[in-house]
């Protein structure tokens, strides 16, 4: 049977027995939203990049101490044909007592306190079918995960077990504007590892939430999700292959967030070991490396609803070689403006991604409406810019965009 | 005779003084009852918030709190359960009564699955959702940030109340005066004053249907309206709850990303 309607009958199924077992002690909600987004491209051929409208249902029954939330979109997508399903997002049980916290099922888990910036963050992994032209949401996969808390009021303690991985979803086909191959003569081999319990990840996570400050440490023994490809060609045919590859990953980080007055300040660093990447060589294998990856940032809150952020993230490959293809230092920053006007009506915020290290940009602007308590309708214009790196491949994806969504 | 004068003159400043000191001293003690009414050691309520506008149109936002006082300071966590586009948004406060100690504030952001510590400072003088309420209003004030004044005694629907002047210490504060009066028999106010920097009265805060509930006299509706702006905000407080048997370990960022306590 397929995935889509498998999630479907599921959805379903969970939902009958909610409404079937409800009681006194059995709270039920069931609320979500419809929406509906189109892109045009503003360059030549003025083309639409994306034309998709959603329902999405999400359910909550909470028993005494259980919890059990599903949501699942229901997406009809007029550019991308195989982006047209029914797809189960997060599905899971969670137990909690007073220091017990039990996550059970599909899910997101965030960890670290950067925005769109992984460097301890490398549990759920990225959906680039659109790049990062989607909510953020939508762009994070869930996992399928066993998760264990211990709560006390200043600190916590989390575990978690992953006995399935999930990957990047990257775009390959040449018919999608967001894909990272443009010709047709080449073919992508996406094996990722096996389903077995030897492939399975773990990792940990010990957070203190004191006056003033929060701070985190945290491991994890995982893969890079992000494929990395090694080409091959076949003699006397113009065809290249595509072969992702996937090694183990362990990863030690910490990251803390604190107050300043009307300013917060964040950081985040990480160690990989054996994180692999390509080779500089066409056809030689991945080279592994270790590294360190960190970001700093800062919030500044001044008040009438204004909020102001910047970010710089660094990685330094330790055992750096002449055959690995990306630079010995890379550099990203991000920086973000939120304005909020007519009590809070009105949303206008701008958020830019720089490549220090390639020179590119990624800047999303939007203004947020809100009709009224139900209804917004979003306006926005994404620029790229840059001739190399992952933001200057879409310089020529520039788009103005236009969102309804009506909750429920 | 000069030097008689000078006598009389002094003692007459000498008791005027003192009056105004007593005054001042009998408003703050009465600010600090109002602060330490009975409320119980934890609470919970549903709140719901209407916005409306100069045309009339109608925003609302509905939300679940539960506080626990922790010695003199309180921790808060509120759940927005309506609109929509918010449903799930989680607030977590660690009010400290301390003059200077700036509050922890956490805001769980379900679209995006991750909690942001948010700056406890300056948030304080912005307005709560979009309401007339400041996110000042919404939580606690420390007894010493504003310099207590005695106005008068007055009646109000039959009710004897003190009406005091209460001005902040601290200048960068976005109100110059507040004027509240006080029922003597409840200790809740049942107005207030807010008068903008230029001294021009800005909102008042009409507070009704009040009743005691579990023992702890509470007001349930509260009406805030901006006279300059000419808009308001009701804010209706259902199913009251006192002394609800949580624990400190709830009001935390776990709870707050579950969504519930």
């Amino acid at each position: 049977m397929n995935y889509k309607y498998r999630a479907l009958i599921i959805f379903l199924i969970t939902v009958s027995t909610a409404v079937y077992c409800q009681d006194d002690k059995t709270i039920f909600k069931f609320n979500g939203f419809a929406d509906s987004y189109h892109a045009l491209r503003v360059k030549k051929p003025n083309d639409f990049m994306s034309s998709r409208s959603r329902l999405r249902g999400e359910l909550r029954v909470t028993h005494e101490k259980s919890f059990l939330f599903a949501s699942l979109n229901a997406t009809h997508n007029s550019i991308l044909k195989d982006q047209t399903k029914f797809e189960l997002r997060e599905a899971f049980y969670q137990y909690t007592t007073g220091s017990w916290d039990v996550k059970l099922g599909r899910q997101i888990i965030t960890w670290g306190v950067a925005d769109a910036m992984r460097i301890t963050d490398i549990i759920s992994p990225m959906d680039y079918t659109e790049f990062l032209a989607r909510d953020y949401d939508d762009i994070r996969i869930p996992v399928n995960a066993f998760k264990i808390k211990y709560l006390k009021t200043d600190y916590n303690i989390e575990l978690i077990f992953i006995p399935v991985s999930e990957f990047f979803i990257i775009p390959t086909d040449p018919d999608n504007p967001w894909s990272v191959i443009k010709t047709d003569n080449i073919v992508t081999d996406n094996t990722v590892p096996e389903k077995r319990i030897k492939n399975s990840e773990i990792g940990g996570r010990f957070s203190f939430y004191l006056s003033g400050i929060d701070f985190s440490v945290s491991a994890l023994h995982t893969w890079n999700k992000m494929p990395v490809f090694r080409s091959s060609k076949v003699p006397n045919n113009d065809t290249i292959f595509m072969h992702a590859t996937y090694k183990r990953l362990n990863m030690v980080g910490l990251d803390l967030s604190a107050t300043l007055g009307q300013f917060v300040l964040r950081g985040e660093a990480a160690g990989y070991f054996g994180e692999i990447l390509e080779s500089r060589i066409p056809g030689n294998a991945p080279i592994s490396s270790d590294n360190v990856n960190v970001m700093l940032g800062i919030d500044w809150y001044p008040g009438n609803d204004l909020n102001v952020s910047a970010q710089l993230s660094h990685k330094y490959i330790t055992d750096y070689n002449n055959n690995m293809k990306p630079y010995r230092n890379t550099s990203l920053s991000t920086f973000n403006i939120t304005k909020k006007l007519f009590r809070s009506t009105l949303s206008l915020a701008s958020f830019a991604h720089i490549d220090i290290t390639n020179g590119g940009l990624f800047n999303r602007l939007s203004a947020d409406y809100s009709l009224s308590d139900q209804i917004h309708l979003i306006i926005g214009y994404d620029h790229f810019e840059g001739d190399s790196g992952m933001f200057g491949m879409y310089k020529n994806n520039s788009e103005v965009w236009v969102k309804g969504k009506f909750s429920f | 005779m000069v030097k008689k004068i000078t006598i009389a003159t002094l003692l007459i400043a000498l008791i005027t003084i003192s009056a105004i000191k007593a005054q001042s001293v009998t408003a703050r003690d009465i600010m600090i009852k109002v602060i330490d009414r009975p409320d119980g050691n934890s609470r919970s309520s549903e709140l719901t918030m209407k916005l409306i506008n100069k045309r009339n149109r109608i925003r609302e936002r509905k939300l679940k709190s539960y506080a626990i006082d922790i010695g003199k300071d309180t921790k808060k966590i509120m759940f927005f359960n309506y609109p929509g586009d918010v449903k799930g948004t989680g607030f977590l406060t660690w009010d400290y009564d301390k003059i200077g100690k700036d509050d922890d504030k956490w805001l769980y952001l379900p679209a995006m699955k991750k909690t942001r510590r948010i700056s406890g400072s300056s948030a304080k003088k912005d307005y709560f959702m979009g309401s007339d309420f400041t996110y000042d209003d919404m939580g606690s004030r420390n007894v010493d940030e504003d310099t207590h004044t005695l106005i008068k005694e007055t009646t109000v629907d039959g009710y004897k109340c003190w009406v005091i002047e209460s001005e902040p210490k601290d200048k960068r504060d976005i109100y110059s005066k507040k004027i509240s009066t006080i029922r003597q028999d409840c200790l809740i106010a049942v107005s207030v004053e807010y008068y903008d920097k230029l001294g021009k009265l800005q909102r008042v805060l009409k507070l009704s249907d009040i009743a005691k509930v579990d023992g702890f006299w509470i007001a349930k509706r509260l009406h805030m309206k901006n006279v300059q702006k000419k808009h308001q905000t009701i804010l209706t407080i259902a199913n009251p709850k006192y002394n609800i048997g949580i624990q400190e370990n709830t009001f935390t960022v776990s709870k707050l990303e579950k969504g519930s306590l």
